[in-house]
This record gives structure tokens, C-alpha cells and sequence, in this order.
């Protein structure tokens, strides 16, 4: 850790980070003490409170009531494009779908993109969703061209106005932050229930990446490029129209690529509104009269769905080949050939029903998987939310209960377990590992009291304390503040449950997650196996992957954690890798040339210059751990998400808005602060 | 070179300043007040202030037809003073006069109209459209002028022949080596048949031996076409070898003009000698430079072996290796200039700055 002038007004002569942990853990020793005399450590005074989810929903349940004509009267004009958008590809003979599908894969991508649209379009065919999958495009195909042109203009204005540039980054940070649920209540009731909602939801769900991706874009256009525009006397909307933008062009394309993903993704997940027959109704639908097989099929077509347009879509930021266009005048001649010659005869899409015994099957395969190993998946079960999930929520001193473990915990025992600790703790500081001893500390306290029920005073003074050693006095006091607020609005102790399940998600996806990246590194071999899984886990939209975890796991806690550790491992494992690869070439070969062995190089050359880059893995899997933390509260979760869910069903405005800024803040909180350590790493490391 | 002097100006920047940071053109005019206009002791104020003045106090002129070389090592401020020319960035302080109209007080609409005919720009990286054909890079200025496609067409093929591109119109920038990317980039700067042309270090990017053919073909243009140029480098080598007229640049200010012969026999200070140290002084000195053309010329000088002003000193020494008596000196009209003791031609060769 660089020396910096704080460092020499500290005792002991103390690192900051020394100092910090050893003042977190004293917090966290002396508020466990002082509970049985000051109950309100724990449980902030209801007097205290502020009903805040009240004053938001009344306020912006004043400002929507103002809004609401001019609303009504837009989802009453979409609905027109959106009616088009339907009957265009519900009634147009599915040949004649396929054929343009599989002429738009080969005019992006060749013979594999065109093998890849007509392989998975023939799929949801056979499946016999093919009328809920084209509804489910319709909406996708409405909403991702009004995502398209908010993006553009929202990335262009950013790019033009330096003076908005700051404020519509924090606005677009803060919307991808604000979990996809909590964009629903105040839409629903602005809009008013029906596939209009689902629409215009996705659309702002999906604007964001495509307006990063613009002003990323254009901000990267070489500055000679941008002169040369200039001198060649082009007018300012000449040089954006004629020269940037097309310049830009290819990040552009990865911001279309990553709008039509999020839209696909929120297309799906509005579907909890209902009332619109698509493929992510059929999901839930299935999924809530747990028929699994027709559900695992449904979720399939989705993912065969968010393949086709991923890819192709993905095809469009590559450098591209032209390909011979005769092809797809022959792909068009063979679909309207098909559809003319077979006429009347044509059979209803809906007809189809080639995996309904696959999915029986898979249905009772499934009946006799749980019968025959139900009792294991449940000891697996319970085992790790006995022993290792519910101790962390709630604490040793209230899940050491006796049909469990065997024993009472006791106060006596708390003292006993907190005393050897402590001294442990004082031990390790005694021999010069400082920082090690304070964490012995933190961790004892924590599992002791549990995560759901640590006292608010050494939560948040510990944030502040982290963001003061990660960014400085700025940070820390945003991180102080921004908790706070969660603590005076009422709403902390589902923050706390939420802030539970997301840290024991991320941790074990950190675990499993690095150690794959750490193999994946060591071994191509590896990688060649994890790799396909890793691109297809960041394909599917986050409804899909509750299925599995439901057919084996039903409803509840431990199924949730399941789902939301199969989403955000991903980013870890992959950051992981990229890390540890891409030591640079001088490094490796001085780290050779000084006869270091394979291990010596990971350990001493390999690590240390991963850590940034391990870092930023780490925040990306915590933000991917908190989108899917709402997802899950479909299966059974407490906490924020539970809250949200719940708003959206009564309508409450407040509720969901408040629970929605509160994971927001959650969420802004930890990424910041991860971010801090990522940056002062880099520039330790002189990157 | 010297019939030029009494050529108009093309260019004639006055007092240019430029200062990066908060709120420039007030502390500017402080610091100015404060040092009684002394530029260097205003520049230092500004830079214990947090500002940075990359080019202080520039005062040149450029004429008709001249080849402009303002050389200077990296963060001397040669590129920000190019760019405070052309008006891509907006000067602080200062005047510039393109044919005698002041451009610092242009309209937005007037630079677009002086852009689209009168000045041409080549870059270092070369600054192609990556969407467009050559052909298409090459017609963009063209078509900002308003002309239709088939002028467009015409003018374009006109000037890749020129730069040596011909058959290559179709292909986009990436499918072409750092050479053809900068022919192309000439090519363009130079469509709309500009009066100045300003190029800023147009062959820093490119392999030693590209850079060396580029080099001769551009002075080749440079003869048929006769433009008043800015040419920007970081090389020694390259300004002695194209320039007219040399500009040495150092912290933001000017510290020596002069032809390639007057940097490299009679630097100005220990800085400009030192860039010229490693050049091989006796292939850009001429005869002129050390010649007596004004005592009377001596009565009998037995020996001539031919020398003229114009002579490298190189060539001239060559030519009086045996010879231990002044010699005269003829100009291009067959008239005696002067004469020179040969002791002298190798003397001038020893030249350091004290």
C-alpha cells in the first residue's frame, strides 16, 4: 500500500488498511457488548424512522397522476405498431419466417449463421411454441428500435454537451443499477396492465448499454479522424452523421447487440405482469404447475431464441464479408416456393408437439430422479443451509439449535467464541500480521451475530471505514450516507437479508468462481470445456435459469442461491483468466530468465499483476449477483426483492420505488468500493 | 530562397499564444500586465498557476510558396501551434492572417467556407475514414465543397494518380500499408487544390526507407505545385533536407528561424547546436555563407576550381583539396560574388555554438 501523508498521523504506525480493519472490528466487538444495554444498536428505533416509501409514492404518485393521460394515450399509440409488429409474424406462413431468419443469417454471418437461424428457428417450430415465441418477437421487435434511437440520441447529446456528459452517466449508471422489477410498479400503473407495459419497459431497460456503447464509441474515433473531418470543411453535423458515427460504427454494433439482449431479457421477465400470450408467460405458467418438462422446453426455446439474435446480432460488430447475395434470393425463392406449393395444406405451427413426449419423458424422468435421490439432494440441501447459510444470516448464537447441531449455543459460549477470537486476533497483530488478525476479528463477529442481524452502527461505520481505505474521505462518506439512508427509511432489515444472500452468493461464486479462472488459466484444456458454458450462462435471460434449480431444489431459499450464483459466476471466472493470461510477454520471459518454476511465475509474477483486472471481475459479479437477486424473489427470497415483487402485485408505488433505490444503493455502494481498490491497484501496478 | 523574402506573406502569425487550462485568456492578460509584456516571464508565471502555455508569443511569417518547417521535440508545442493555424483549436491570444484576413475573428461559417477551398491537412495518423473507399476518402472534402459525383470522381482519380495510388481507389484504408495510407491522406489534403497546406508530421509513422520516398515525392509535388506549406517534425534530418525556412521550437516558444545553412552554421544557442550536432553540416551549408563578397576581391588568385554560391560546402571542398590560395566565387549568372580561402570552407565545418 503506497505511503501516503495519512498514513504518518496514525498510531502504531499503522497502514491504512491495517488501521481500518483493526477499527471495523473493535466497532463491531464493542456494539455486540453494548447490546444487552443499548438495544437500539440492532434495531434502529421505530420512532426514528421516516416513512420514506410513503413520501415517494405519494410524490411520484402525484407526479404519475400528471403523467398519466399523456401515458395512457402513448401505450394507446404503441399499441398499433405492436399490433403490426404481431400479425406481421403470426399470420406470415412460418416457411416464409424461416426463410428470411436463415437469409439474414447468411447476409451477417455466412453459411454458420444461416445453418444457426435455420436450425434454431426449425427447433421452436418442432416445439410448438411457434406462436409464443413470434408474440415474444413482436415485443422485442417494437421495443428494441425505440431502445435503438433512445440510445443513440441519449449517447450523441452526452458526446456534443460535455456539461451533460457527467450527469447522464450517473443516470445511466443508476438505471442499470435499479433491479428490472422496480421499473414495473410505476409503469404499470402509469401505462396500465397489458404487453404495453412489457414493451416500454424493456425499452428503457435496453436504451442504457446502447447509449454507453454510442458515447464509448464515439469517444474512442482518433482525433485525426475527427480533424481531418474538420479541415475537409464539414459542418459539425456533417463531421457526426457523415464521419464519427460511421467511424464509431463497430462499438455502436456491440451496443445494438447488448440493447437487443437486454431487451429480450426484460421482454421475458415482464411477463410476471401477464395478460399476453408469449414464450415467457409459458415459462411461468408451466413453471407454477410444476410441469417441469414443458417449462425445461420453454426455456430452452428462449434460449435458443437469445442464440439466434446474440449471435447474429454479435456478427454485425466483427469485420464482415460480403457474401455471394444470389444466395438469398435462392433462400427466399425456396421459402415462398415451399409456402406456395404446400398452400392450405400448410399445418398450423401450433400443431407441432415433436418434444412433448421428450418433455413426458423428462417430466418423469425427473419424478424418478427426485424419488430415487431426493433424500441425498435434500441432506445436500439442508446441509449447507444448516450449517453454512443460516449461521451467516441469523448468527451462531441462534441457529446452533439442537435438532441441528446437536447442542444449544449459550451466551457463555458467545463470550468464550468471541474471547478466542480476539485473542487469536491480538496474536496474529502481536506478529506483525496485522491485517490478517483484524479480519479473524471481523469474521468472528459477524458469524456470531449473522449477517441479518449485525448492528447498523457497525455496518455502516464499516462501509465507511472500507471507503475510506479504497477512495478516500469522498467515498467514505458516501458510503456512510447512502446506508444511512436505507437505515432511516425503514427498509434495513430486508437490506440486510438482501445484502445476506448477495454476499454468501458472491462469496461462493469468488471460491468456485476463481478457482476456475485459476484453471482455466493453467490449462487450455479446461478452458475449451468452460468456455462454451461461460458464453451460453451470459446468454440466457435470468428467467431461464430458475427452471433448472426448481426441478431439483423446489421453492426457496437455497434454490435462489443456487440461481443467482449460475449467473454471477460467470464474470468472475472469465476476469480471473483474462487476468492471469495476460501478464505481459517481458515480464513472463524475466521472470523466467531468472529460473522461477511454472508455479513460482503464477504465484509471484502472474497474481500480482491479475489482481486489478480480478478486482473488476469481482464487481461485476457482485452487480450480477443484485439483478439477480430480484429475479429470484420469484422462487422465495426475503429481503428487497421479496418487497418488490410484492409492490408490483399491490400496485404500491412507494414500496417498489424505495426497495428498488434501496438495492440500487446496495448495489452502487459495493461497486464503488470495489472499484476504489481495482483503481488504487492499478496504480500501484503503474497501469 | 532569398528572391522570396520580398514574396507576400501567406501566413503571418503575430504574438500567438496558447494557454491550456482554467479560464486562460483573463490570466493571460494578467500575466502580461504583471511582466510588462515580457512573454518568457509570463510564461512562468502561467505555469506556477497551474496553466500550461504550449506556445507563447509566436511571431512568424510564412510567404507565397514557401516550405515552413517548424521542428521541435515532443511537447515543444509544434503541433498545438499548427493547430492554433488551422483553427481546430481556438487561440488565446494573438493574430493570424491567412492572405491577410485575420481568422482568428472568422465566422464559424467563414473557417467551414476557408476549410472547403483554401486550406488542405495531412496527420500524423493519417486520419482516414475507416468506412470509406480511397476514392471516397479522397472525395469527402469534394463533397463538402457541393460538387456532384462525377467531378467528384474525376478530381479524386486525378489526385490518387498524382500520389501514385492509381487502381488502388477501391480499397478501404485498412486493406493498405502505413505508405499508401499516407499517400491517401495527401491525396485528400490535396483534392480541393488548396492554397496552404499544412502537414503535421506526416512521415513520423512511417519505416525509415517509406519515410525517405515519401520524402522526394513530396518535394516533387511541392516543385510542380508551388503551395505555401506548414510542415511539422520532430526530425532534424527531414526539416534540413525539405525546408525553406526552419522554425526551431523549444517549451512552447520560438527559438531560432532561419534557412537550413543559418540553424546549422550559426545556431542561435547550446540548445539548436545541439540538434544539429550529429548532421553532416558540410552537405546544407553553401559556399555563400562563408564566402567574402564584400572586401575587394584579391588581384591575383592563380587557381579556380569553379565554386559558385550555391555550392554544398561538401562539393566545394572537394573541389579545393589541393589548393592553399582564396579562390573566387561565381553566382548563377557567371558574375564573380566574392571569393573564399579554402582554409575557411573546412573551418566552417568545426562550427560550435558557445
Amino acid at each position: 500500500m503506497p505511503q501516503n501523508s495519512e498514513t504518518k498521523s496514525l498510531p502504531w504506525g499503522l497502514t491504512p488498511g491495517a488501521f481500518a480493519a483493526w477499527a471495523a472490528a473493535l466497532l463491531g466487538l464493542a456494539c455486540i457488548l453494548l447490546t444487552p444495554v443499548f438495544p437500539w444498536l440492532v434495531k434502529w428505533p421505530a420512532a426514528l424512522t421516516l416513512p420514506m416509501t410513503d413520501w415517494i409514492g405519494s410524490v411520484v404518485g402525484w407526479f404519475l397522476s400528471v403523467l398519466k393521460p399523456a401515458a395512457r394515450l402513448f401505450s394507446a399509440g404503441l399499441g398499433y405498431p405492436m399490433l403490426w409488429a404481431n400479425w406481421l409474424l403470426t399470420a406470415t406462413p412460418w416457411p416464409l419466417v424461416i426463410g428470411v431468419v436463415t437469409a439474414i443469417g447468411w447476409y451477417l454471418g455466412g453459411l454458420r449463421m444461416a445453418a444457426l437461424g435455420l436450425g434454431g428457428l426449425s427447433f421452436v417450430l418442432a416445439s410448438g411454441y411457434w406462436i409464443e415465441s413470434m408474440n415474444t418477437l413482436a415485443l422485442v421487435a417494437v421495443s428494441v428500435p425505440l431502445a435503438l434511437m433512445a440510445g443513440l440520441s441519449i449517447g450523441i447529446l452526452a458526446y456534443e454537451f460535455p456539461r451533460v456528459k457527467k450527469p447522464v452517466q450517473g443516470l445511466l449508471d443508476v438505471m442499470q443499477t435499479v433491479p428490472t422489477f422496480a421499473y414495473l410498479t410505476p409503469l404499470l400503473f402509469l401505462f396500465g396492465f397489458g404487453p404495453v407495459v412489457g414493451l416500454i419497459a424493456s425499452a428503457i431497460y435496453a436504451a442504457p448499454p446502447m447509449a454507453r456503447n454510442v458515447l464509448l464509441g464515439l469517444e474512442r474515433v482518433e482525433d485525426d479522424i475527427k480533424d481531418a473531418a474538420v479541415m475537409s470543411g464539414g459542418t459539425r453535423r456533417q463531421q457526426l452523421f457523415l464521419i464519427e458515427i460511421p467511424a464509431a460504427a463497430t462499438q455502436i454494433m456491440v451496443g445494438v447487440n447488448q440493447c437487443l439482449m437486454a431487451a429480450l431479457s426484460m421482454v421475458i421477465i415482464a411477463a410476471v405482469i401477464g395478460g399476453f400470450n408469449d414464450i415467457g408467460w409459458e415459462v411461468l405458467l408451466t413453471m407454477r404447475k410444476a410441469q417441469f418438462g414443458q417449462s425445461f422446453l420453454a426455456g430452452l426455446v428462449i434460449v435458443v431464441f437469445a442464440m439466434v439474435i446474440d449471435r447474429m446480432s454479435g456478427a454485425l460488430a466483427m469485420e464482415r464479408r460480403r457474401y455471394d447475395l444470389r444466395v438469398i434470393g435462392l433462400l427466399m425463392a425456396v421459402a415462398l416456393l415451399f409456402t406456395l406449393l404446400m398452400g392450405s395444406s400448410l399445418p398450423n405451427p401450433s400443431d407441432y408437439a415433436a418434444f412433448d413426449p421428450t418433455a413426458a419423458v423428462v417430466d418423469r424422468a425427473l419424478g424418478d430422479f427426485t424419488a430415487e435421490y431426493g433424500l441425498a439432494l435434500d441432506q445436500l440441501k439442508n446441509t449447507i443451509l444448516f450449517y453454512v447459510m443460516l449461521p451467516l444470516r441469523i448468527g451462531l448464537d441462534n441457529a446452533v439449535l439442537p435438532f441441528t447441531w446437536g447442542f444449544m449455543w449459550t451466551p457463555a459460549m458467545s463470550m468464550i467464541f468471541l474471547a478466542v477470537a480476539a485473542t487469536g486476533g491480538v496474536a496474529l497483530f502481536l506478529t506483525g500480521r496485522r491485517v490478517a488478525g483484524a479480519v479473524l476479528l471481523l469474521l468472528a463477529v459477524t458469524v456470531e451475530t449473522g449477517v441479518a442481524e449485525l448492528p447498523w452502527a457497525f455496518v455502516i461505520g464499516g462501509a465507511g471505514l472500507v471507503g475510506w481505505v479504497s477512495g478516500g474521505r469522498k467515498l467514505a462518506l458516501f458510503a456512510a450516507s447512502m446506508l444511512a439512508l436505507i437505515l432511516v427509511s425503514g427498509l434495513w432489515d430486508r437490506a440486510l437479508l438482501s445484502l445476506y444472500l448477495s454476499g454468501v452468493s458472491v462469496l461462493a461464486c469468488t471460491a468456485v468462481g476463481g478457482a476456475t479462472g485459476l484453471l482455466c488459466a493453467v490449462s487450455p484444456a479446461a478452458w475449451r470445456v468452460v468456455r462454451p458454458i461461460c458464453d451460453m450462462l451470459q446468454t440466457i435471460p435470468l428467467f431461464v435459469f430458475l427452471i433448472p434449480v426448481l426441478m431439483f431444489f423446489q421453492i426457496g431459499e437455497f434454490s435462489a442461491f443456487l440461481a443467482i450464483c449460475a449467473y454471477a459466476v460467470v464474470p468472475m471466472i472469465r476476469y480471473t483468466r483474462h487476468g492471469l493470461i495476460n501478464t505481459p510477454e517481458e515480464m513472463l520471459e524475466a521472470a523466467v530468465s531468472s529460473g522461477a518454476t511454472g508455479w513460482q511465475i503464477m504465484r509471484e509474477v502472474r497474481a500480482p499483476y491479475a489482481v486489478p483486472t480480478i478486482l473488476l471481475g469481482l464487481n461485476q459479479t457482485i452487480l450480477y449477483a443484485f439483478s439477480m437477486l430480484v429475479i429470484a424473489a420469484l422462487i422465495g427470497t426475503t429481503g428487497l426483492g421479496q418487497s418488490i415483487y410484492l409492490a408490483l402485485g399491490k400496485g404500491d408505488v412507494g414500496l417498489g420505488l424505495g426497495a428498488g433505490a434501496a438495492m440500487a444503493i446496495l448495489a452502487l455502494v459495493a461497486d464503488r468500493l470495489v472499484q476504489g481498490f481495482a483503481e488504487e491497484k492499478r496504480r500501484a501496478l503503474g497501469l | 530562397m532569398n528572391d522570396r523574402s520580398s514574396a507576400p506573406a501567406a501566413i503571418s502569425c503575430k504574438g500567438v499564444w496558447q494557454v491550456f487550462g482554467h479560464n486562460p485568456e483573463q490570466k493571460l492578460k494578467a500575466a502580461l500586465e504583471r511582466s510588462g509584456g515580457d512573454a518568457g516571464s509570463a510564461a512562468a508565471n502561467l505555469r506556477k498557476d497551474g496553466l500550461i502555455p504550449a506556445v507563447q508569443d509566436a511571431t512568424f511569417e510564412v510567404k507565397e510558396g514557401e516550405l515552413f518547417v517548424i521542428m521541435g521535440l515532443s511537447g515543444s508545442g509544434k503541433s498545438t501551434l499548427i493547430r492554433s493555424i488551422s483553427h481546430l483549436i481556438q487561440g488565446t491570444a494573438g493574430e493570424i492572417e491567412i492572405d491577410g484576413e485575420n481568422i482568428l475573428a472568422a465566422s464559424k461559417k467563414r473557417l467551414i467556407e476557408l476549410r472547403r477551398h483554401k486550406l488542405g491537412m495531412v496527420f500524423q495518423h493519417f486520419g482516414l475514414f475507416p468506412h470509406m473507399t480511397v476514392a471516397e476518402n479522397v472525395a469527402f472534402p469534394l463533397k463538402m465543397q457541393g460538387k456532384n459525383k462525377k467531378q467528384r470522381r474525376q478530381r479524386a482519380l486525378e489526385v490518387i494518380k498524382l500520389v501514385g495510388l492509381d487502381g488502388r481507389e477501391g480499397a478501404f484504408p485498412r486493406e493498405l500499408s502505413g505508405g499508401q495510407r499516407q499517400r491517401v491522406g495527401i491525396a485528400r489534403s490535396l483534392a480541393v487544390n488548396p492554397d496552404i497546406w499544412f502537414l503535421d508530421e506526416p512521415f513520423s509513422a512511417l519505416d525509415p526507407l517509406i519515410r525517405r520516398q515519401l520524402q522526394d515525392e513530396f518535394l516533387n509535388i511541392q516543385a510542380t505545385l508551388k503551395k505555401s506549406i506548414v510542415f511539422i517534425t520532430h526530425d532534424i534530418t527531414e526539416a534540413l533536407k525539405l525546408a525553406d525556412r526552419i522554425a526551431i521550437m523549444k517549451d512552447g516558444e520560438i527559438v531560432q528561424i532561419g534557412t537550413p545553412a543559418e540553424i546549422v552554421l550559426h545556431p542561435v544557442n547550446d540548445y539548436v547546436a545541439e540538434f544539429s550536432k550529429d548532421v553532416a553540416k558540410g552537405k546544407h551549408a553553401r559556399v555563400s555563407m562563408v564566402m567574402d563578397g564584400e572586401n575587394p576581391v584579391p588581384g591575383n588568385m592563380p587557381d579556380d576550381p569553379g565554386l559558385r554560391t550555391n555550392m554544398t560546402i561538401d562539393t566545394a571542398l572537394a573541389k579545393c583539396m589541393e589548393l592553399y590560395e582564396p579562390v573566387p566565387v561565381w553566382d548563377g549568372e557567371g558574375k564573380q560574388a566574392g571569393f573564399v580561402h579554402p582554409s575557411e570552407l573546412a573551418a566552417a565545418l568545426q562550427v560550435e555554438a558557445d
